[in-house]
């Protein structure tokens, strides 16, 4: 019996190994079995490879996905780069289309406010040599500008046409030393003299008599008798008022309502001669006091 | 103890083909790694040594499949054995002939296991055969055995017996 096994050995094992698989198929092929010991140990090695697979696959696919996202995030970026280049100059542009567009507003107010024919005109340069204090428009006699014709904007006096060319004209700003500019106190209409003091210091207001009342914070207007300016425009706040204990005539400052650094927008007036206000009433009832209009 | 190296080695497969199955969505077809190594077996391993093997492969991958109805083992010793048989007629010797051989191996067992579960369950719907992915699939398990072969090689165990006896057990 033993040598009859021995000489089939293989065949039975063999036929074991195929059968009883085959057997237990025929028996339980629709109905799988539930997982024994054996079954749950085969899994429970593959289980922590498995994860240990997919943590490697996941790894290289994220790494290799976060790359390619990196590529696109790069030309979006530079694409947004650009664009953001782009609305950022839109925005500028319309800035500044805002700015002159206030600036014009406001010399348009003024000269529909006020009679005569004004000139509007464009800085076009500021002198470099800084005596004068000077700046050149884009307007000139070729315009129907005139020598010692005034220059405002709507914030108040800006100086005097000093020199014209056929294209240009050169304006001496009222806050250099050779600016004189016959102004009054708008609240008691006392007459007094605003003179530059250069560089970008305040004027200087002289002339004031130290009987008059005169406050800081009062406002100065232009009185109209140098036949330059309009009366009742703006020149100014009074600062540092100083009433001596004697003399004839207090002391101060005007800050200058116009800042003559930052000019872009002007109107030049024509050259005529005012006539100054024979009271400060007749004034004040023509113009309805100084515009204090800013930026 | 070579032997349990290839169990070893087709279990790392099948884990492996686990992974690339859930990652490359192979829902028509998959890489038969097991009947690459049965195949290799059949090719050098002793009729024993290789039906064991085979049947701890088989079981694996019954195992593995989700629905262990016995089938799969029974499968993988059935084609250990006509692999070895089919090897008295065949020469294989290379890489490229490893391949077609694996291949048809593949294809026989793709089909029996068609043929199996058809017969039980008597549900045509329920095998989900198309020819497109059979093709496919051999196509895929000749890759493997071509770039497993050097490693079989070397851990496939080889049996002294296996040099011309003709037969299917010897």
């Amino acid at each position: 019996m033993f040598a009859l096994l021995k000489r089939y050995r293989e065949l039975i094992v063999v036929s074991a190994l195929l059968l009883v698989p085959f057997g237990l198929f025929l028996a339980h092929g629709t109905v799988p079995r539930e997982p024994n010991f054996v079954d749950r140990t085969v899994l429970a090695i593959t289980a922590p490879l498995e994860r240990a697979l997919g943590f490697c696959v996941d790894s290289v696919v994220a790494g290799w996905k976060g790359y390619v996202d990196l590529r696109g995030v790069r030309e979006k970026n530079q694409a947004l780069v650009r664009e953001n280049a782009e609305l950022l100059d839109k925005v500028r542009a319309l800035t500044e289309a805002e700015l002159e567009n206030q600036r014009l507003r406001g010399l348009l107010d003024y000269a529909q406010t006020h009679e005569g024919r004004e000139i509007a005109a464009r800085v076009i340069g500021v002198n470099p040599a800084g005596t004068p204090l000077s700046i050149r428009l884009d307007r000139g006699s070729d315009d129907g500008v005139e020598k010692g014709a005034a220059v405002i904007t709507h914030a108040g006096i800006v100086g005097q046409v000093i020199r014209v060319t056929g294209r240009t004209c050169d304006v001496m700003l009222l806050t250099d030393p050779n600016s004189h500019t016959a102004v009054m106190v708008q609240r008691t209409r006392s007459r007094a003299t605003a003179t530059g003091a250069g560089g970008g210091q305040n004027l200087i207001l002289e002339y004031v008599r130290r009987t008059d009342d005169l406050k800081e914070g009062d406002t100065i207007v232009t009185a109209g008798t140098d036949g330059v300016f309009p009366p009742g425009l703006l020149v100014g706040k009074a600062i540092d008022v100083v009433k001596k204990s004697a003399g004839m005539f207090q002391s101060a400052e005007v800050v200058p309502a116009v800042d003559t650094t930052r000019l872009e927008d002007v109107l030049i007036l024509p050259l005529v001669h005012w006539e100054a206000p024979a009271e400060t009433a007749a004034v004040t009832a023509r113009d309805g006091g100084a515009r204090e209009a800013g930026p | 103890m070579k032997w349990i190296a290839t169990v070893g080695l087709a279990l790392l497969l099948l884990t492996v083909e686990s992974v690339a199955v859930k990652y490359l969505g192979f829902s028509v077809t998959r890489i038969d790694v097991t009947v690459t190594i049965i195949a290799f077996l059949a090719l050098r391993a002793a009729v024993v040594q290789g039906a064991v093997c085979s049947f701890l492969m088989g079981y694996l991958l019954d195992v593995m499949s989700g629905r262990p109805t016995g089938l799969y083992v029974f499968l993988a010793v059935l084609v250990f054995l006509l692999g070895r048989f089919a090897n008295n007629f065949v020469d294989v010797g290379g890489r490229a002939s490893f391949a077609v051989f694996a291949m048809g191996l593949d294809a026989l067992h793709m089909l029996l296991a068609l043929s199996f579960t058809w017969m039980a369950s008597r549900d045509a719907g329920a095998i989900g055969f198309s020819i497109g992915g059979l093709v496919l699939q051999v196509c895929l398990t000749g890759l493997a055995s071509v770039l497993l072969f050097p490693l079989l090689k070397k851990v496939v165990p080889e049996g002294s017996e296996r040099t011309s006896e003709i037969g299917l057990l010897r």
